[in-house]
């Protein structure tokens, strides 16, 4: 297949083995930045040419000077690091929970059965429809968010946790029953290695569910943190911070998936899949 | 497998963490200064509290003062009914409400009032070219508040019946203050109701005041103040008067101090500085007006917000 692109001059020589057909290779995070700078001059031009009025949507330009300013304050970074805590701790609470309970119901037909329809009926209640009830618990502290974002994320896991533990090898399974192997050793040396992927994949997509969550609740309830600082901007009509602000809790949001990828990769070294990935 | 296993104890001591860091009681007993915390939108409107506290009337009552801020009105009454707040700021309609529901709530003080002349410190708005003139015209149009059944749409249409028009054909819908102006230009509703900052914002893209709702039912009207439960108030007799002289202090020299009051706004809020010197400022004073409210509570029964008149006595300190 040749790249439809107007191929740009390659230098001649190209090493064996990148010659597919393709115009020329460039490493994805080159990539990456080449898509984020499309985007702002995007939206620049979007602004610029009175797609949109100024006033409601500022300039790229506006916002990236406004994000500059706001890192030189303290308040920022108070926020940031409050939002980053929230999240870091309900997912944490939230993993460690659904991989407990998947473990226990996962290995049990009588359990699934029984939890099934349970889980099924809990899991798409939005967590946002949570908030009255987390304020009358909690009022409007970092718990009442916490509630939201392990609610939310607790599902996410789970679910993966359950696929993960029936994916065991009915083979593997029987050999381990007639070497004796006790419960423990059975989840330790069976249960865990098959279910660890699909745990890593419940725990990335879980980072992101969370990370949702902790904004949307400290906007909605506040108590600091960004969401708290976007709601502030909002109300303060201050709208080239709000959406600075809006912009720095989606790069947080790249941030987690890298750091998830990169946590998966570790625990996953062994795994087929990572090891093709790394030839 | 070791590393695995360092993860799970490191996340099962952070639930333990997170577990036992929960629900902190803030009794003060023994002779240092009581705790008290209080839930505000961070508005205009909340403006006396925050200057009081920067004043030190708060701890010449013996009062350590926390202000937490609440992104919505929403959060105030379920936080003062499960005791996460002592007091908090809420409107005079949402208390109402909350009241009819059998919720034992009581105003302590004053909080906000109309500004009392024109112009007042929100507003119905139109585009300038709108053929609505006055609040008569209203009728058969879309009007956008901030909260549905609330004070908006409720004084929104009394003053619609003074004018002579038809109270009850008016749409009315849900548009937070920061998005009205721009719902207005798109012309995606006939009207907006809007407080400040928005109103000046709006009134500088070139729109057009109709009526000042809040002076149509009195020059007097209180909007807002600060309540907790009847069963707090009786729990803490002394520490309920304490806090209420050093409201009505912070109210009395917030109205006398209108520079300082756009300074301290600076403070927890995000309007910027030449939006701060040029707003209407609302009135604060400490004390209730009651042919208002008693005018205010019959047009929310009128208007099917309330079911009763509303227990002022019961309601009011």
């Amino acid at each position: 297949m040749t790249s439809a692109s107007a191929s740009p001059p390659v230098s001649q020589t190209s090493p064996p083995g990148l010659a597919h057909g393709r115009g020329i290779r460039l490493p994805s995070s080159v990539l990456g930045v080449l898509g984020i700078v499309g985007f702002l001059a995007t939206w620049e031009l979007v602004v610029r040419s009175g797609l949109v009025e100024a006033e409601y949507l500022p300039a790229a330009s506006t916002v990236v000077r406004e994000m500059v300013e706001m890192a030189g304050t303290s308040e920022f970074w108070a926020a940031l690091g409050r939002t980053v805590r929230t999240w870091a701790i309900g997912l944490a609470i939230a993993a460690s929970a659904a991989v407990v309970i998947g473990l226990v119901i996962g290995p049990s037909r009588f359990l699934r059965r029984a939890t099934h329809s349970t889980i099924e009926f809990l899991r798409p209640i939005p967590s946002v429809a949570l908030i009255p009830l987390a304020v009358l618990l909690y009022g409007t502290s970092m718990q009442a968010t916490l509630l939201l974002v392990v609610y939310a994320a607790f599902w996410q896991v789970l679910i993966q946790v359950l696929y993960g533990v029936g994916d065991v090898d009915p083979v593997a399974s029987d050999t381990a029953r007639s070497f004796r192997l006790g419960g423990l050793a059975r989840i330790r040396y069976l249960t865990w290695p098959t279910a660890l992927p699909y745990v890593m994949t419940g725990l990335r997509l879980g980072a992101a569910v969370a990370l949702i969550l902790t904004v949307t609740g400290e906007l909605v309830i506040g108590g600091g943190g960004i969401g708290t600082e976007i709601a502030l901007a909002q109300s303060g009509g201050a709208v080239p911070q709000m959406y600075a602000l809006v912009v720095v809790a989606g790069l947080i949001g790249v941030v987690v998936n890298l750091v998830a990828r990169v946590v998966e990769r570790r625990a996953l070294h062994w795994h087929v899949s990572v090891r093709r990935e790394a030839l | 497998m070791r590393r695995i296993t360092k993860v799970a104890t490191a996340a099962a001591a952070l639930t333990l963490l997170a577990a036992c860091g929960g629900g902190g009681d803030d009794d003060t007993s023994g002779g240092g200064p009581d705790d008290v915390k209080v839930g505000v939108i961070p508005i205009v409107d909340t403006a006396p509290i925050w200057l009081g506290k920067e004043k030190g009337f708060f701890d010449d009552e013996d009062i350590n003062l926390e202000i937490v801020t609440t992104t919505g009105g929403a959060a105030a009454v379920p936080g003062v009914v499960s005791g996460d707040f002592d007091f908090a700021f809420g409107n005079v309609v949402s208390l109402m409400v909350g009241a009819e529901q059998g919720l034992p709530l009581q105003f302590v003080t004053n909080g906000t009032s109309s500004a009392g002349v024109d112009p007042d410190f929100g507003a119905v708005l139109v585009p300038e070219d709108s053929p609505i003139q006055s609040p008569a015209d209203l009728a058969g149009k879309t009007v956008s508040v901030n909260n549905l059944k609330n004070i908006g749409d409720t004084t929104i249409r009394a003053a619609i019946e003074k004018d002579g028009g038809d109270p009850e054909d008016v749409k009315f819908v849900e548009v937070p203050f920061p998005d009205a102006p721009a719902a207005l230009t798109k012309k995606q509703v006939d009207a907006i109701w809007v407080l400040e900052p928005f109103m000046s914002a709006a009134l500088a893209d070139g729109a057009r005041v109709v009526t000042y709702n809040y002076l149509d039912m009195s020059p007097k009207l209180d909007i807002a103040g600060y309540f907790t439960t009847k069963q707090y108030i009786g729990e803490n007799e002394d520490l309920v008067e304490r806090f209420t002289r050093a409201m009505n202090k912070s109210l009395e020299y917030a109205g006398e101090n209108d520079d300082e009051v756009r300074d301290i706004v600076g403070t927890y809020t995000k309007i910027d500085e030449p939006t701060r010197a040029k707003m209407v400022l609302p009135v604060f004073r400490p004390e209730f007006d009651e042919p208002s409210m008693e005018q205010l509570g019959a047009a929310a029964v009128e208007f099917g917000t309330l079911e009763d008149e509303p227990d002022l006595d019961a309601l009011l300190p």
